[in-house]
């Protein structure tokens, strides 16, 4: 398993000039570690579930750019139905972190409504992302996260988050980011 | 009921006209995405906008998660208008408080008015709630009402914020 924050970090040290739209708690963690301030959106105050949703118009606005989203497995259930759009419209800049701890982590740690063995893998393979990776060790994710970014999307990126509650930090606003986000993209 | 818009085989000669002229006032606007879910008063529009290549479509799953990605491309630069049912945009409060409040982004979100003037529960909490949740709009019944794209489009750039167009279909002969 892997703890939620190296795995913001290793994202945050690998994603060169991408645009990373944060859902929920990776949302709090990102502003903690990035190097790039300008380029993030946390999501943690935004509306629940729509990361995913406003990475794909994000991708599809700027075909020249990255875009990543750090979506969580309760944000991600949230909004099912974006897994099935985004293998739909297919945007080859779309990289699709996907945490799952198996709970609710922002509201105390309430389990999900989830049966035991269900796979979002295999959920986003069916939706026709053609690149699926699922990783459970920060070590071997941390290896291939280059070759990921690399890669023509959409691609879907399965990561066993440590579960239960892990610290909690300051939530940014994602109104704050805004308008430097939309300058920093405006002048590339 | 049945509206006589909603499909494309019984969509009056009138009501085509209106359709093209819609998507020809889009492109006048410099829209470049129409983020789509069918509706049963719009299958006017649908036939014109599925036979052109100037404007990108993206079908999505369900209304609020369509407004959240015409919000990631307006913050992208580009210019999207989302066409829906009023039953969707129920749907859709969440992110529409992300897109008017948290990302202050404009977009045309074009409405097919199932219920107006109260023929069905559909229209009985539609204005009421454009109200509650901050979104201006403008009713539009035929093609007289057409420069209103233009106008809505305006107001969405300058309060940086979704404007609604709720469009009235014809009700059966």
């Amino acid at each position: 398993m892997i703890e939620s924050m190296d795995a913001v970090k290793i994202i945050s040290a690998h994603r060169g000039e991408a645009l990373i739209v944060a859902d929920m708690t990776p949302g709090t963690e990102l502003p903690i570690v990035t190097t790039r301030p300008e380029l993030d959106l946390p999501f943690n105050w935004a509306a629940m579930g729509k990361g995913s949703s406003v990475s794909l118009g994000l991708a599809l606005a700027r075909p020249d750019r990255k875009v990543m989203v750090t979506d969580c497995d309760g944000s991600l259930l949230n909004n099912l139905g974006s897994i099935m759009t985004i293998g739909s419209v297919a945007p080859p800049n779309l990289i699709h972190f996907m945490f799952d701890n198996g709970v609710y982590r922002c509201t105390g740690g309430q389990n999900l409504p989830k049966v035991s063995g269900f796979n979002f893998s295999t959920l986003a393979l069916e939706a026709g992302y053609p690149n699926i990776h699922r990783f459970s060790d920060a070590e071997t994710f941390e290896k291939n996260i280059d070759y990921i970014i690399a890669e023509s999307g959409p691609t879907f990126v399965h990561l066993k988050i440590v579960p239960g509650c892990g610290p909690n930090y300051p939530y940014v606003r994602v109104s704050d980011c805004v308008d430097a986000f939309r300058e920093a993209l405006a002048k590339s | 009921m049945l509206f006589e818009t909603g499909r494309s085989a019984v969509s009056s000669e009138k009501m085509q006209l209106f359709g093209k002229q819609i998507i020809e006032e889009f492109k006048k606007c410099g829209i470049t995405h129409i983020v789509w879910l069918p509706c049963f008063q719009l299958g006017f529009i649908y036939d014109v906008m599925l036979n052109q290549d100037d404007i990108k479509l993206v079908p999505v799953a369900r209304e609020g998660e369509g407004v959240a990605v015409a919000a990631g491309i307006a913050l992208g630069g580009k210019k999207p208008v989302v066409l829906y049912q009023n039953t969707g945009i129920y749907e859709s409060g969440d992110s529409i408080r992300l897109a008017t409040f948290e990302l202050k982004v404009p977009m045309l979100v074009m409405l097919g008015y199932r219920g107006w003037q109260g023929t069905d529960s559909a229209g009985v909490v539609m204005e009421p709630t454009m109200d509650a949740w901050h979104v201006k709009y403008h009713i539009m019944k035929d093609e007289k009402d057409i420069g209103m794209i233009a106008i809505a489009d305006k107001e969405a750039q300058e309060l940086q914020q979704p404007v609604a167009l709720l469009i009235v279909g014809e009700t059966p002969k």
